[in-house]
């Protein structure tokens, strides 16, 4: 007896290991677990043994039972997976196939280099201002200590719409008006970024209309070294944290002292190369002390007030980083121009 | 400025480092351009041509022996004009010449050649004699072996300035070298110029009828002999940028550089009279011009007459009539200050730009118009042989310059934020020559005749400061307490910006200005339009009105190039007299989001770039948003693929397809674009405050109903009915199916609506749908005339 339920336990584990379908599995359950299989009968058989083998072959029809039920599940899980698997075979794809033309946008480099030194600036506490493009010849230039006869009008030739209107060549009217309208000449600290216009024929290096970011600092005590400490820090965050900066005396008729500001060269760190024409420097922007005239037509008194004035040429800025040799290419629009920054 | 050193180091009194001094002009004065020799040459000899024959192999080569001191070589010469006897400049084997032309010891023709002799032009001089004929043939004083540059005064660096406008006194030699004194802390020395007046003799009348001339010295000079200048002279004329012509024009020309006072000769005898009044020139008064051009004068000119006809526009150009010529043999040489706005509208409106006129332009020094004039007769005198210089006749109206200004040593301070010691200011205002008191704390400075154009003690802080040097001021940052950020609307822009470029458009930057077409192409109101007065060209003459010719340019370009899906957008503005609006524009063309190898091409179509609008006014929770047919033509746009766009009642822009004649025009089909005014999104955006809504926790319903309408029903017309009709259990209605065709009668559409129902507080029984979804069936039915598609 129990070398034959061994055996056929043996035989049915075996068999069952076979089973390759979910069917075959329940086709060998009844075969040899059903009602009418050899397990059944060995039970019927159980009862005609003696008292005390009854136990000891008791045990073993279960064991071996339980054997084939966990063959069984054993076998169920391994169909059920190779099922899936095989599922999942016939489903792999080329994964390198192209994927879908998603539509893709950037921010154009001059509103980025816009942003950028806005950025810096508003950390810095400054507020943003904006005014008008067609701008009155009093704002433009008469209130920034360019009256009408001035020599130094001949360096930016406008564009007028009458006699005493015309498209800004600065945003420095801007800061004129902020400061007019500001009645209880609470410190100013702005910037004033926009597009202003000269009468420039356009070429490599010129464009009748540009970005320009001034900033304006008016208050008791700001001072140069004030100045000088802004424009590094600037320089800094837009050219890299190791760059130096270098102050140069120049003119521009509503800051005195004027000054033009160089970076040092960040192409070869100030040695001299092609970039930096072997100076080590690379001029900037302009920058200087607010002129005594420009706070008095303001209604400040130089006496008491006193700051300084920056301005940022936004594609110069944006050139110079970028290495972009033709300032037509700023407004060209060529998207695989745009699409570079 | 060009400078030439020579004539700088004659004002010197010692040495100084030519590094040095371009590395002080940089950071103490004004951006140097270049320093560079002016004749950019080496291995030069003079030499004397003891022989001169003819070539044997060649026609017109001569075969030259020539003497340079310690040897004599063979050179082949082709100039015409060399001949024996000659001293001339020869290059020898290892000379190189401007334009990097290396001198090598060469056979010619089956002869060997030693060098070469060498022309002014080959030196990079051409101008140095007024016309050359072939070699340049030195004067008979020149010694064998020597230097020819250094002869000749060609030996000389040119250091070159950008002159910035508030610096005339350096379009003076003696002002640079002040500048020079004051930055490198050198002496200089100045000679007072020595006239013998000969005989005293005041046989002219000058006086002025006008304000606009200050001052005016007329000097007869007699006995004069024109003849080219010594060759010093000339040299630093050239290095100055000066084409020197004969020695009357060249002295007036150098004593202009020396003192920046600009001079003039007339040729005398060619004067009928012996008076000159400066006035306003008369109305319809003309005048021919040293360049032989008769000029037509307004009111407002200066000139200089005769006492009856204009000899001369003051400070501008002279005349023809009395130019001097190489017969002149006496002159009257005017020295005098014309009124600098003047000058400058004059030259400007005769487009006459001269080295004088500038000076004039930018301020005389009145102090030097006399001594200017010495100058030039002490000079005259011993080069062109003048031997009569009587006193000079003048005016003289200048009043006295009175630049005083009061610089307190706390304010200076204060303004620098610099520690400054009164000693180091004191030694700086000496090195510059200006003359001051110390009262207490406040330094009285007198600022020289020589620096005009001093406003207030600004420009004192601003010479202190940059003779001590910008590079020891301090680095701090503005103390003031303020608060930095970006405004609403700052905010709402880069917000548009993201927005957009998510959705995968290109920003682009393009111009304001534009041709009268583009300006008001797509301009529905007919708005003003600004004209520039003196526009650049017809293409940049008025500020636009719409974005979008602008869009459709860039569309062109990129589709010439081969780039064929393009979105674009900008923000930018439309201009009239009364305002600058803001717009956000974009443009549609091509494929969106597609896959070629799966089928997908996904070409854009109206209701891609209505999509992108609904999606931007969604997002900004601004949901009564409404698009409408246009009540009147929108110019330039299909008619039928067009739509306003609305926020309540208010129109905020529109979308559509272009005009198919304009696509045609523009060679591209199929292009969408939009234009939307960015205020009227932006202050109802400003008014939305965002409270948060319980989410429905029951489950919402789903029904579908078709309908067959008649063609022209609007969809949006069904879905406001829907919406009209139903209580707030109905969250969405969506169309998810337009149909017309076969299947109906013609005249018709189906239209299928799936609608979306859901409550807050229960679970939605059936009948409650039915009887909703039944009354807006009935709705639409009356409404519309729908009938229910089974
Ligand atoms: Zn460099």
């Amino acid at each position: 007896m129990e070398k034959k339920i061994n055996k056929l336990v043996e035989e049915a584990l075996q068999e069952l290991g076979k089973a390759s379908k979910l069917n075959d599995l329940m086709v060998l359950k009844a075969k040899y677990l059903g009602k009418k299989s050899q397990f059944n009968d060995f039970m019927r058989e159980l009862k005609d043994l003696p008292n005390n083998e009854k136990p000891k072959v008791g045990k073993l029809v279960n064991i071996g039972k339980n054997k084939i039920n966990h063959k069984i599940e054993e076998m169920k899980e391994k169909i059920e997976a190779d099922k899936i698997n095989q599922k999942l075979k016939e489903e792999t794809i080329d994964v390198t196939l192209p994927g879908k033309k998603i539509a893709q946008g950037k921010k154009h480099i001059f509103t980025q280099t816009i942003e950028e030194i806005e950025d810096i600036f508003v950390g810095l506490g400054y507020e943003i201002k904006e005014g008008p493009e067609i701008e009155e010849d009093k704002y433009n230039f008469e209130m920034l200590n360019l009256p009408k006869d001035h020599p130094a009008r001949d360096m930016q030739d406008s564009l007028y719409i009458s006699e005493e209107i015309l498209l800004r060549t600065h945003t420095s009217p801007v800061q004129v008006r902020s400061l007019l309208e500001n009645a209880d000449k609470k410190p100013v600290k702005i910037i004033s970024p926009g597009r202003v216009y000269r009468k420039d024929d356009d070429d490599q290096t010129h464009s009748h209309q540009f970005g320009q970011v001034e900033a304006l600092v008016v208050d008791k005590k700001t001072s140069l070294s004030d100045l000088k400490g802004t424009l590094l820090l600037a320089a800094q965050k837009l050219f890299g944290e190791e760059r130096q900066i270098r102050l140069r005396p120049s003119y521009f008729p509503f800051t005195e002292p004027s000054v033009e500001v160089d970076v040092s060269c960040y192409k070869c760190n100030g040695t001299g190369c092609s970039m930096c024409k072997n100076t080590g420097w690379i001029e900037i922007l302009g920058a200087g002390m607010v002129n005594n005239n420009v706070l008095k037509a303001c209604g400040y008194d130089p006496n008491e007030f006193q700051g300084f004035a920056i301005g940022f040429g936004v594609e110069r800025i944006a050139m110079l980083r970028h290495g972009i040799d033709d300032i037509r290419l700023l407004y060209t629009n060529d998207l695989r121009f745009n699409s570079q920054f | 400025m060009k400078i030439s050193l020579n004539w700088l180091n004659d004002y010197l009194t010692e040495e100084i480092n030519y590094k040095n001094l371009v590395e002080k002009f940089n950071l103490m004065s004004q951006e140097v351009e270049g320093l560079y020799p002016l004749v950019d040459a080496s291995k030069l000899i003079i030499g004397y041509v003891e022989k001169c024959e003819n070539h044997e192999n060649a026609d017109k080569l001569k075969v030259c022996q020539v003497n340079v001191g310690d040897k004599t070589l063979q050179i082949i010469c082709g100039a015409p004009n060399v001949d024996k006897g000659q001293k001339v400049i020869v290059a020898l084997p290892g000379a190189v010449l401007p334009g990097n032309f290396k001198i090598k010891k060469a056979k010619i023709r089956d002869v060997i050649s030693n060098g070469m002799i060498c022309s002014l032009a080959e030196l990079g001089v051409a101008d140095f004699e007024k016309k050359e004929t072939g070699i340049y043939v030195l004067d008979d004083n020149a010694e064998v072996g020597k230097d020819p540059l250094k002869y000749m005064g060609l030996d000389d660096q040119v250091l070159e300035l950008d002159l910035t406008a508030n610096r005339p006194d350096l379009l003076s030699m003696r002002g640079i070298a002040y500048d020079v004194k004051a930055m490198l802390d050198v002496e200089i020395k100045f000679n007072k110029p020595q006239v013998k007046r000969v005989k005293p003799e005041h046989e002219i009348n000058i006086f002025t009828q006008t304000k606009d001339a200050s001052v005016y010295y007329g000097q007869l000079i007699k006995d004069i002999k024109i003849k080219p200048s010594p060759y010093w002279l000339r040299s630093r004329l050239l290095a100055s940028g000066i084409r020197p012509v004969n020695n009357v024009v060249d002295i007036t020309n150098y004593v202009m550089l020396e003192y920046s006072q600009p001079l003039h000769a007339f040729d005398f005898k060619k004067l009928n009279s012996k008076k000159i009044i400066v006035r306003k020139a008369n109305k319809n008064e003309t005048i021919i011009t040293l360049d032989e051009v008769k000029r037509k004068l307004l009111e407002t000119d200066i000139v200089i007459t005769d006492g009856e006809k204009p000899i001369a526009i003051a400070g501008v150009m002279g005349g023809f009539e009395t130019e001097v010529d190489e017969n002149t043999d006496s002159i009257l040489l005017e020295s005098a200050i014309f009124d600098p706005i003047s000058v400058r509208k004059t030259s400007k409106r005769l487009a006459l730009k001269s080295e004088s006129s500038s000076r004039f332009e930018k301020g005389i020094n009145h102090e030097l118009t006399k001594e200017a004039l010495d100058r030039a007769c002490e000079l005259l005198v011993e080069f062109a042989d003048a031997k009569n210089c009587g006193g000079p006749s003048f005016f003289n109206n200048a009043r006295k310059t009175n630049q005083q200004f009061e610089l307190s040593f706390s304010k200076l301070k204060e303004v620098t934020g610099y520690d400054f010691e009164k000693n180091v200011v004191k030694e700086i205002l000496d090195r510059l020559d200006f003359e001051y008191k110390l009262k207490d704390d406040i330094f009285v400075v007198n600022v020289p005749a020589r620096r005009l154009g001093f406003e207030s003690y600004q420009d004192i802080v601003e010479e202190i400061v940059r003779i001590n040097g910008y590079d020891k001021i301090d680095l701090t940052l503005p103390i003031t307490p303020t608060q930095g950020k970006l405004t609403k609307k700052q905010q709402f822009k880069r917000y548009l910006r993201t927005f957009f470029t998510g959705l995968g458009f290109y920003e682009t930057n393009t111009y304001s200005l534009t041709d009268k077409t583009n300006a008001t192409k797509y301009d529905l109101e007919k708005l003003s339009l600004v004209k520039i007065m003196n526009p650049i060209t017809t293409d940049r003459e008025y500020l636009r009105h719409s974005l979008i010719p602008a869009l459709t340019d860039v569309l062109v370009y990129n589709k010439s190039r081969k780039i064929n899906d393009i979105l674009l957008f900008e923000i930018g503005r439309r201009y009239t007299f009364e305002e600058e609006v803001e717009l956000i524009s974009g443009l549609l063309h091509g494929r969106y989001n597609y896959s070629l190898w799966q089928k997908e091409y996904n070409n854009v179509d109206f209701y891609l770039a209505k999509g992108v609008i609904e999606s931007l006014l969604r997002d900004l929770k601004l949901l009564d948003y409404d698009f409408r047919a246009p009540k009147q033509k929108l110019p330039n746009m299909h008619p039928g693929i067009v739509s306003e766009i609305f926020i309540g009642e208010e129109k905020i822009g529109w979308l559509g397809k272009i005009h198919p004649e304009v696509e045609k025009q523009l060679e591209v089909k199929d292009t969408y674009v939009f234009e939307l005014e960015l205020d009227k999104i932006f202050t109802p955006y400003q008014k939305i405050n965002v409270n948060y809504q319980d989410i429905v926790k029951y489950p919402s319903v789903n029904r579908d109903i078709a309908l067959v309408v008649d063609k022209d029903i609007l969809a949006q017309d069904l879905i406001k009915t829907v919406k009209e009709i139903s209580n707030n259990s109905l969250k969405t209605v969506d169309i998810f199916d337009v149909y017309q065709g076969d299947k109906l009668e013609e005249n018709k559409k189906s239209i299928a609506l799936s609608l979306i129902f859901e409550n807050k507080e229960k679970t939605l029984e059936t009948e409650e749908i039915d009887t909703m979804v039944n009354r807006i069936v009935n709705a639409l039915t009356e409404k519309h005339k729908a009938k229910l598609r089974r």
